[in-house]
């Protein structure tokens, strides 16, 4: 049962975290075509910027807590980044600079897109794998 | 409206909560005796009882309605060129089924015999039937040049040209022989390559070998402008062109080396790497003494292109191809300047469209042009860009003649002139044109007073009055700043201005929004008494504070609901509320470290944050900065730069010895013709866009530049780039649209239009390269770069695309040539590496924390971004004249011409015995040798002559010579009113001034760390042999 709601718990933050980044990365395309000003775009993502860090955050550390290790070090680099970026104070988007960050940015979001996939796999099919052959 | 200023938000609540009268906000009458009101401020005391009872305004929640009604369209929308309709229509990626098409329009409407241009897929082994008659060119020159033939002989031995064929009598042109224009080709002959003067012997040559013999036989001269693109047919097998082979590879090689004339020049350097001497003449290395040089060929070929001065490209010659474009390893792009100066009966023509609306295609949104063709015996046009078929609207409708052209054509400058000025109707307005509104944010702390910075910008304010544009309608406002924020009402009805001190910087509110910017004509007394007793109110402040970004936020509230120019005026380093700044440069060893950029970014993300707002509600911010202390200009700088203004910089201002720059730049910020609330874009044939912008803007979708307030000083630099792998058409058109309000209140639309062909060769790139938009944009490239890199990274990375270009231009021609230790360049390119150096010697980009104080260099650094082409290229190589053989020579009438011998930057040029000017164009440097006879230093100096020179001041002296010296100076001035150069005085051997203001700027010597020219270019030269 444990690992059921462990299961559940991670799904919906990886599925959360999934969808700032998805959020974001829209944002970034609906700029490129014009369909919105850089003014509201860079505060759309800015809204979801930290919401998205700490649940990354979140996730990294429930991973070290229920001994997931493999999953853990896969999200490590992720985390580290987004860190640094905070550290630098550079993890909010520039208004000002939107247009030259444009393309940075879109391939960030894509990257962390995949990455946040890549833990999720092998964490699935363990925890499946745990939870059903524990019964 | 996510970033939508909070402070705008509360702004209509606030009155209500707390009654004005009753103020926790600290909202000091004048009179009052708080601490921050001066009480010495004599003048407007007395007023004030009388004026504080209207101070709540019940029309303020209006306001805040109107604020929400009136503004937020133009921010929600962009309001650019081509929208009144959604902006998704204008996405111009919707190029569709045309592209196949070539370009037909061309023909009818040029004159110029493109038509001649075989296609571009021609086969190999059939040259095109018009260039028999030119391919005896070539033989010509065999006869008056003695060496090549050498080389010819000893052509690369897989030149299998049967000389048995029918050909061989009559060879083949070389291909980059057939598409040079006469005007353009370069002849050299290998002997002849040490002649001092640089190219000067061959220029004399040039088409004077190819036209003489040949008066009849050669069409295709008799057309100086005629364009005939290179046939990528003749490329030497596996020489060159490895680009022509792979569309050509399959046809045998025809073409045999026997064009001579080479048209590129080159240099001789004996030099092997390491060796002491450099063996290079220094003489002979090129040198821009003349000055900017326009390019002409391409007004040649297309006369009705908009004049250099607004636009000009990299290379007149678009590559045709993805690969090609590549290897042309400079940037490809444009710099426009969409305000320049015209000169006296050169003006933009104004057209007024009224009922008809302006023209425009339906697709691409491209404004009607000199290059759009009518069709369909006048009833359509296409679009020179989309080459869309569009109707022509019936009042604009008028018959062709036999040759296509329409009849009214004469009447029509929109249709024959390159640039035109549209009256725009109503639905490019996003609300009623506004007015020209000035606003001024003075700083009063203790050391603005002492430097006597407030004293000359209120008296040049003063003086200005009348001069600003767009009289009636002009409005002002006025604001100082200190530990506190004083707001001065100066509605028409008073008398005397009243002063409000706002000393609650964490909450600023404005009081009396709608009295603090006024109309200049009704309130003009009382605008005139305020900026007669400025200077006295605040003389005796003993403020050190500067709450620079409160005052900055209630500026900005002021101003929201209009827009306009505000000017700030800042001495000291912002010490108090948001957007307080660190001295930063104190620690010594972030230089050198991966962090260095940081210094020359704003510290604080408020600056920028600021400027995105500020820019949104069209309000234009110009810094003028005076400290002699640090003020992080790289902060306040980042102000002007998103928001289309300008930084100006005095470094330790005092009001004796700079007074005279602040007026006069003052003076002319206030008064050039300046175009509000614009937004730029440029477009262009499909295949090719432009991706990057650079300069001084914020762009707000991807290709709209928006303008706060443009004027004639400043520049814009694109680059662009190559969508499709090879584009199909023949030209590519570009088109600049400034939509903006002139002074008068008209909205108006200046249309730039240009057009440049399409080519297949990189030769041919080479010899339609334009240096300077090079520079211009190279230098732009490179100072971004120093906001995210280490300087000598921006450097390295310059030197090595200048070396990467011309290793590219090397491998085209030098093997062929056999040229060896050769340093070959193009002649359109010659002064490249001598701007290269100084680009990686200006004030931006020298050295480290030793050669210039940081707040030099970031403004230099904000200054250049802006500048326009002439002004630079100036910047980056100086003029240096001499003048004391002018000065001494008894003619009175000695006309100023004798002084256009320009030296060349280097201290051998400097005698001892003479009297020297250096112009940058910022500043002017009177540089007195050692042995200059005393005469002329007395009579230019008076009895000052035997001082110290940097506290003497020029003027003018009661004799001849100080008369004509003063008329020199006047005269090299007014070539250039953007900026004011003051005249610096030095002496031969006065160190260390005589180093720190000339020396280090002569840049064709070594100074510390940094190459000379002739190191430089042997650097260069070896960089591009390495496995060249």
């Amino acid at each position: 049962m444990v690992t059921l709601w462990l299961w559940l718990f991670s799904f919906f933050f990886l599925l959360g975290l999934l969808c700032t980044l998805a959020f974001q990365l829209m944002c970034l395309v609906d700029l490129e075509y014009d369909y919105i000003n850089p003014y509201d775009s860079a505060s759309r993502i800015n809204r979801v910027v930290l919401p998205e860090f700490i649940a990354q955050g979140a996730l990294c550390f429930f991973f070290l807590l229920t001994g997931n290790w493999p999953t853990f070090v896969f999200s490590l680099p992720y985390l580290c980044y987004n860190v640094r970026l905070y550290m630098e104070r550079r993890h909010l988007v520039d208004v000002t600079e939107i247009y030259n960050q444009l393309r940075w940015e879109k391939k960030t979001a894509v990257f962390k897109d995949r990455l946040c996939y890549s833990p999720s796999l092998p964490f699935s099919i363990l925890v499946a794998f745990k939870y059903f052959s524990g019964r | 409206m996510g970033t939508e200023n909070p402070g705008r938000q509360q702004f209509p609540a606030r009155p209500a909560a707390t009654p004005f009268a009753a103020p926790p906000q600290n909202v000091m009458p004048f009179s009052s005796s708080g601490p921050l009101v001066r009480s010495e401020s004599s003048g407007f005391r007395s007023t004030l009882p009388a004026g504080h009872q209207p101070m709540m305004p019940p029309s303020m929640h209006m306001d805040g309605s109107q604020v929400s009604g009136f503004r937020s369209p133009p921010i929600a929308r962009f309001n650019d060129p081509s929208v009144p309709s959604p902006p998704t229509s204008s996405v111009p990626a919707t190029v569709g089924p045309f592209q196949r098409f070539p370009t037909p329009p061309f023909r009818s409407t040029a004159q110029v015999p493109l038509s001649h241009a075989p296609p571009v897929g021609q086969p190999l082994a059939q040259p095109p039937a018009p260039s028999v008659s030119f391919r005896t060119q070539p033989q010509i020159p065999l006869v008056p040049m003695g060496s090549p033939p050498q080389s010819l002989n000893s052509a690369p031995p897989n030149m299998n040209v049967p000389y048995s064929s029918p050909d061989s009598t009559v060879p083949a042109p070389r291909p980059n022989f057939q598409s040079s224009f006469p005007g353009h080709i370069r002849l050299q002959s290998n002997a002849d390559s040490q002649a001092p003067p640089i190219q000067s012997p061959f220029s004399a040559h040039q088409g004077g070998y190819a036209p003489a013999p040949l008066p009849s036989s050669s069409p295709f001269l008799a057309h100086p402008g005629g364009y005939v693109p290179p046939p990528p047919v003749l490329a030497p097998m596996g020489l060159q062109s490895r680009d022509q082979m792979q569309h050509f590879g399959s046809g045998p090689p025809i073409g045999s080396i026997q064009g001579l004339m080479e048209d590129f020049s080159s240099l001789s350097i004996g030099s092997v790497p390491g060796s002491i001497d450099p063996g290079i003449d220094p003489k002979a290395l090129p040198r821009p003494l003349e000055g900017d040089v326009e390019p002409k060929l391409l007004a040649e070929m297309y006369p009705m292109n908009c004049d250099p001065r607004y636009l000009r490209l990299t290379t007149s010659a678009i590559p045709n191809s993805q690969s090609l474009a590549a290897r042309w390893h400079l940037p490809l792009g444009a710099i426009v300047c969409p305000l320049a100066e015209a000169p006296d009966g050169d003006e933009v023509p104004v057209v007024n469209f009224a009922s008809t609306g302006i023209i425009r295609c339906r697709r691409c949104r491209t404004y009607v042009n000199p290059f759009i063709t009518f069709t369909d015996s006048g009833r359509k046009w296409r679009c020179s860009i989309c080459s869309l078929l569009n109707d022509v609207p019936g009042e604009y409708f008028s018959h062709l003649d036999a040759t296509g052209r329409r009849l009214d054509l004469d009447q029509r400058p929109e249709l024959t002139k390159g640039s035109v000025e549209f009256v725009a109707p109503t639905e490019y307005m996003m609300r009623p044109p506004m007015p020209p509104v000035y606003f001024f944010l003075i700083d009063v702390s203790i050391s603005a007073v002492r430097s006597g910075m407030i004293e000359v910008v209120a008296q040049t304010i003063r003086s200005c009055l009348d001069k600003l544009p767009g009289f009636p309608r002009t409005q002002i406002g006025f604001a100082t700043f200190d530990s506190a924020i004083h707001f001065y009402n100066m509605k028409s009805s008073l008398t005397q201005p009243q002063m409000m001190v706002v000393s609650d910087l964490d909450d600023i509110f404005v009081p009396l929004p709608d009295d603090l910017l006024v109309n200049l004509s009704e309130s003009r007394n009382v605008v005139e008494t305020f900026l007669d007793s400025l200077p006295s109110m605040f003389q005796d402040n003993m403020n050190v504070e500067s709450a620079f970004g409160p005052a900055l936020k209630a500026a900005f509230m002021v101003m929201s609901q209009l827009g306009g120019k505000l000017l700030i005026f800042q001495n000291t380093l912002p010490s108090l509320g948001v957007g307080r700044l660190k001295l930063r440069v104190d620690d010594l060893r972030v230089y050198g470290t991966d962090k260095e950029h940081m210094l020359r970014l704003p510290e604080d993300p408020f600056y920028k944050q600021m400027a995105a707002e500020l820019t949104k509600n069209q309000i234009s911010l110009n810094a003028y900065a005076f400290s002699e202390k640090y003020t992080d200009i790289a902060s306040l700088g980042a102000l002007a730069k998103y928001t289309g203004g300008q930084v100006y910089y005095y470094p330790s201002f005092q009001s004796a010895t700079h007074g005279e720059k602040l007026r006069h730049e003052l003076s002319r910020d206030l008064t050039r013709e300046t175009a509000w609330e614009a937004v730029m874009r440029i477009r262009c044939g499909k295949g090719v866009r432009f991706t990057s912008y650079h300069g001084n803007f914020m762009l707000r979708s991807t290709d709209l530049m928006a303008l706060p307030a443009v004027d004639c000083d400043k520049a814009y630099a694109a680059q662009l780039s190559l969508e499709d792998t090879l584009l199909t058409t023949q030209t590519v058109y570009f088109q600049v649209a400034l939509l903006y309000t002139a002074s008068c209140g008209e909205r108006r639309i200046r249309v730039h239009t240009a057009a440049a062909p399409v080519v297949a060769d990189l030769g041919e790139m080479y010899r339609q390269a334009d240096s300077g938009a090079i520079v211009s944009l190279l230098s732009r490239l490179a100072i971004e770069k120093t906001l995210s890199h280490k300087l000598e990274d921006a450097r390295n990375s310059l030197q090595l695309r200048i070396v990467k270009a011309l290793k590219e231009y090397r491998n085209l021609y030098a093997v062929q040539h056999r040229l060896g230790g050769r340093m070959i360049y193009p002649e359109s390119l010659k002064f490249l590496p001598l701007y290269g150096l100084a680009i990686c010697r200006s004030k931006p980009l020298r050295g480290g924390y030793a050669d210039a104080p940081l707040d030099e260099c970031c403004s230099a650094g904000y200054t250049m971004m802006s500048l326009p082409v002439k002004k630079l290229l100036k910047l980056l190589y100086p003029r240096l004249v001499r003048l004391d053989e002018y000065l001494l020579k008894a003619s009175t009438q000695a006309d100023i011409k004798d002084l256009e011998k320009t030296l060349p930057l280097a201290a051998e040029n400097l005698d001892a015995r003479g009297l020297y000017l250096y112009d940058d164009g910022f500043r002017f440097i009177l540089w007195f040798g050692r042995a200059l006879s005393p005469d002329v230093a007395m009579n230019l100096l008076g009895a000052d002559f035997a001082a110290e020179l940097s506290k003497v001041n020029l003027y003018e002296h009661d004799n001849e010579m100080s008369r004509k010296l003063m008329r020199i100076i006047k005269n090299f001035r007014d070539s250039d009113h953007s900026y004011y150069q003051l005249c610096h005085l030095v002496r031969q051997g006065e160190q260390p001034r005589e180093s720190f203001l000339l020396l280090s700027y002569l840049l064709e010597d070594q100074m510390g760390g940094a190459n000379g020219y002739v190191n430089w270019f042997l650097q260069i030269h070896r960089q591009v042999q390495q496995n060249a």
